[in-house]
């Protein structure tokens, strides 16, 4: 008998015309580590809600440890067996001490309070949160409430914890924590169900589930999982490291770390068929085919590149790359530098000013963004980021310093706040909760309305502005925007703040908890906003999506510790100390040139990655005349960039049209 | 709306840990505490019986080492209902009797008015002083606890205690998250060029300017209440007996503390019903 069995299971919400599980079949064993994947939608996490219990199905059965999910006198039992993590850190948290919330689930099994305590005790120690056990959940940080989840789950004593989705609020060192955590409690024994977007987190579990409108359609050990072709994949997105592979036309491994996948790479590729450092930088340089075009992460230019049998120059550390990437700032950097959408003088900023609480968010930031640029703001969560946003937007105003927003100073008493906000608009965080309109054409047209627009003028603009997301008037307009998917809310929000046809867009973490394929549009949609000449400022974790911008700004503990183009961000002026991480392709290419096999500017995306090391390839193999490698590696050079392009979560594709 | 803040100006929900004999008492004894200053409070509605009330609220600032003009910060946001207030008293109680200061054709304000509100102005204070003081020395799951405790002899009587606290709890927890949606959502819509309440002087439409607030918030509102609700009952909530983790001792002395209390209450009763009608 198996853990946990599915047979033939049926599920609908209330309310859902369509089930959401549609005759699911399949077994997990007590101590696996399960990883499933999907679209938002596609009905992982009710799949997770019948397992447990919260939900029962309409038809077929699930059983967990013998016991019928279905029969409520087994809850208890069951949830005690089966414990869930939920997405959103700050909903899990019932109590206001860090310990009492520990203490919830095991108190609501009226065990005996000193076992509670031990339980406690244990469990805290567990995550690491022995030090916070007094204080108050909401000072602490999202990953740090994350893990005070896990330890509220392993306070029960549970077999299996199954987490929805509870990497997606995170920022990169609070991930990496929680996937060690999974990886250690699967080691003692602890079965893990991990359901994710992310498909290089899928790629640690010993076996992956996908989902696919309420069905099961691949169930596979990773290695086998994403050595299948199929169309279904390419939408979701491939863990870097197998994109890779299937670029340069290598069998698929799956490797944890970027280290691990350079020496792969280093074995595969043979040393002696690279060039020496030094070698190839030359050759890179003055490769046939003459201008070449820095790679802006657009599929197109990369193929054209590569077709002609030209090299794309790693945009960055280059020469050419300094100002080339998605807006285009620096390319006419021979002509008089652009006036500044903003810039930030020694600014200053403190919450609660002059109350006991007061708290210093921002101290001494200076930089300024041209006009048509695209800046990304990267930083731990509570770094600033969103901060120096709402100040951007005048919606804060600085405590010290000066800011000016197209030339304007906010704080003059003069200064017209509310037409200052409408020039350059902040979509805030999960910016669709804001939606207020049963209909969505009705939500997109309030800030043109607000503008003064009305009538033919008002219906174009938002007709337009729903274009530009992906959201076609006629066939969007009277949805009830609370029929829309999860990605279509945020697009319609964004929709929201392109229709006040503004100078500059605001986004703070625009693809935060959206599925690989949401990602991808919104992402897509930066880069048509600043191909005409706009600027953008954006937030992001991913520094797989901070490198497709024109300059970073890295922010911790509200200063700026490094302003500039991602070249140099994540190339020779990168400092570990920042905590950030770097760009995959970035780091596969420093752990090369730690093996010596590597030289030159730093790759920021995969194509790019795979277009230099198929250079290599064709250069190595023409030196050692080997005709045959040579021929293949022209072929595999060729179908780089249009593979890689397809791999939206963690190339700079960008070329898919939001649907 | 310049710079949007939302949480300068309160001082109610602010706990600050001085680490005083008073914050280490039970949350019970809090509640007693809080509960022997209303009585007094209604039993004395005189200027003496008043200032005596307010200075014992002082002293017990002071006991819990709590900055008492900090207390007084919540009265800043009331100021403007409290002055329409004194506009309404001077206007409608002129002409009553006694010596009038200043006359003004069919008004008149009188000495005893003045004094009237100056009651009216320290008896808020001392309100707003004595439950800025409780929430400054009671951590918000001793609120809690402290009415699950307090209640806890009622239980007797069928009164769900338990169900009262937690209902407290969460309407505690809720205080900041409403307040993070609406700041969230006030800048959404600001950012899109919303500007409530001040589209003219029609009700309904300045009511309906306010739509793009309350829609979005109820809703979020109510989302998040789902996911609490989900998350509690997954793991293992079903309102039946459940084991609290964390219970109060007594501290040394805490027995006077409450003796005390009640020699002030009875003292406080008799005083005000008897003794202060003499006096102003």
């Amino acid at each position: 008998m198996s853990f946990i069995e599915f047979d033939s299971a049926v599920f609908s919400w209330p309310g859902s015309p369509r089930p959401a599980i549609r005759g699911l079949s399949f077994r997990i064993d007590e101590g696996e580590y399960v990883a499933i994947v999907g679209r938002n939608g596609s009905g992982k996490s009710s799949l997770l809600r019948l397992m447990n219990g919260l939900r029962h199905v309409d038809a077929g059965s699930v059983r967990v440890d013998g016991l019928d999910a279905a029969d409520s006198a087994n809850a208890r039992a069951l949830r005690s067996t089966l414990v869930l993590v939920f997405q959103s850190p700050p909903d899990q948290i019932v109590s206001t001490v860090v310990e009492e919330d520990v203490a919830f689930g095991p108190g609501n099994l009226a065990i005996d309070r000193a076992e509670i305590r031990r339980r406690v005790d244990e469990a805290l120690a567990v995550v690491g949160l022995e030090a916070e056990r007094k204080s108050p959940p909401h000072f602490l940080s999202a990953g740090q409430q994350q893990r005070l989840a896990v330890a509220g789950a392993l306070a029960m004593r549970p077999r299996c914890i199954a987490f929805d989705e509870a990497t997606a609020m995170l920022d990169p060192p609070s991930r990496q924590a929680m996937l060690d955590l999974m990886d250690r409690l699967n080691a003692e024994g602890v079965t893990i169900i991990h359901v994710t977007h992310d498909m290089s987190e899928a790629a640690r579990a010993g076996r992956i589930l996908m989902l696919d409108e309420g069905l099961l359609v691949r169930d596979a050990p990773p290695e086998a999982f994403f050595a299948k072709d199929g169309e279904v994949l390419e939408s979701f997105g491939l863990p870097p490291a197998i994109a890779l592979a299937r670029t340069m036309g290598f069998e698929p491994r799956i490797c944890e770390t970027a280290g691990g996948c350079a020496r792969l790479l280093a074995d595969s590729i043979g040393k002696g068929l690279l060039q020496r450092p030094g070698a190839a930088t030359a050759g890179a340089g003055a490769a046939p085919g003459g201008a070449i075009p820095a790679a802006r992460g657009v599929g197109a230019a990369i193929d054209g590149a590569v077709a002609s049998g030209a090299i794309p120059a790693a945009r960055g550390a280059g020469a050419s790359g300094a100002g080339a990437a998605i807006g285009g700032a620096g390319a006419g950097s021979n002509q008089q530098p652009p006036a500044p959408a903003f810039s930030l003088e020694r600014l200053g900023y403190s919450y609660l000013r002059g109350t006991v609480n007061e708290r210093r968010a921002l101290s001494d930031i200076s930089f300024v963004v041209p006009k048509g640029s695209v800046v990304a703001l990267v930083g731990h969560t509570g770094s600033g980021k969103s901060t120096i946003l709402q100040l951007l937007n005048s919606l804060a105003l600085p405590s010290s310093g000066r800011i000016l927003a197209f030339g304007r100073d906010p704080c003059e008493p003069k200064a017209d706040l509310r037409a200052l906000r409408m020039r350059a608009p902040l979509a805030v965080q999960r910016p669709e909760s804001a939606l207020f309109e049963p209909y969505s054409a009705d939500d997109v047209a309030f800030g043109p309305k607000n503008q003064g627009l009305s009538g033919r003028a008002l219906v174009e603009r938002v007709r337009e502005a729903m274009q530009k997301v992906g959201l076609p008037y006629e066939n969007y307009r009277d949805r009830s925007t609370r029929s829309l998917s999860g990605g279509e809310k945020r697009r319609l929000a964004l929709a929201g703040v392109l229709a006040l046809d503004p100078e500059a867009i605001l986004l703070d973490e625009p693809t935060q908890a959206l599925d690989p394929a949401g990602k991808a549009a919104i992402m897509a949609l930066i880069t048509s906003f600043a191909a005409t000449g706009k600027t953008v400022v954006f937030s992001t974790h991913s520094m797989d999506e901070a490198a497709r911008a024109d300059m970073v700004a890295v922010l911790r503990g509200g200063a700026l510790l490094a302003f500039g183009p991602p070249g140099e961000i994540f190339g020779n002026n990168y400092d570990e100390a920042w905590g950030i991480g770097r760009p995959w392709a970035a780091q596969v290419a420093v752990a090369l040139a730690d093996l010596g096999v590597w030289s030159g500017p730093t790759p920021l995306d995969i194509a790019t990655l795979a277009a230099r090391l198929g250079s290599r390839l064709e250069q190595g193999a023409a030196g050692a005349a080997t005709a045959d490698l040579a021929a293949t590696a022209a072929d595999l050079a060729a179908t780089a960039a249009d593979l890689a392009a397809a791999t939206a979560g963690s190339t700079a594709a960008g070329r898919e049209a939001p649907r | 709306m310049k710079d949007l803040q939302f949480f300068a100006n309160v001082s109610i929900g602010q706990y600050i840990d001085s680490g005083s004999f008073v914050h280490r008492l039970t949350p019970v004894t809090k509640f007693f505490g809080i509960l022997v200053f209303f009585i007094v409070m209604f039993a004395n509605t005189n200027v003496t019986g008043t200032t005596l009330l307010g200075l014992w609220v002082l002293a017990a600032a002071l006991a819990a080492r709590v900055n008492p003009l900090f207390l007084l910060r919540g009265i800043k946001p009331a100021m403007p209902f409290l002055l329409i207030l004194s506009v309404l008293t001077l206007i409608f109680q002129s002409g009553t009797t006694g010596v009038a200061l200043v006359s003004i054709g069919p008004l008149s304000i009188h000495l005893s008015t003045l004094l009237a509100l100056l009651l009216l102005f320290s008896r808020f204070a001392a309100v707003l002083a004595a439950i800025g003081l409780l929430t400054s020395v009671t951590a918000e799951q001793e609120i809690a606890h402290g009415i699950e405790d307090f209640f806890a002899p009622l239980g007797r009587f069928g009164f769900p205690s338990h169900e009262f606290s937690l209902m407290i709890a969460v309407a505690l927890r809720f205080v900041p998250i409403v307040t993070g949606e609406l700041e969230s959502i006030v800048k959404a819509q600001a950012s899109r060029g919303g500007d409530f309440g001040a589209s003219g002087i029609n009700p309904i439409r300045k009511a309906r300017s306010y739509l793009p607030l309350f829609v979005p918030l109820i809703i979020r509102t109510l989302e998040r209440a789902e996911l609490l609700v989900e998350a509690m009952e997954a793991r293992c909530y079903t309102g039946d007996e459940r084991t609290r983790y964390t219970t109060y001792e007594m501290v040394a002395g805490e027995g006077f503390v409450r003796l005390g209390l009640t020699l002030f209450m009875a003292g406080g009763v008799v005083f005000g019903l008897y003794f202060a009608k003499t006096l102003p």
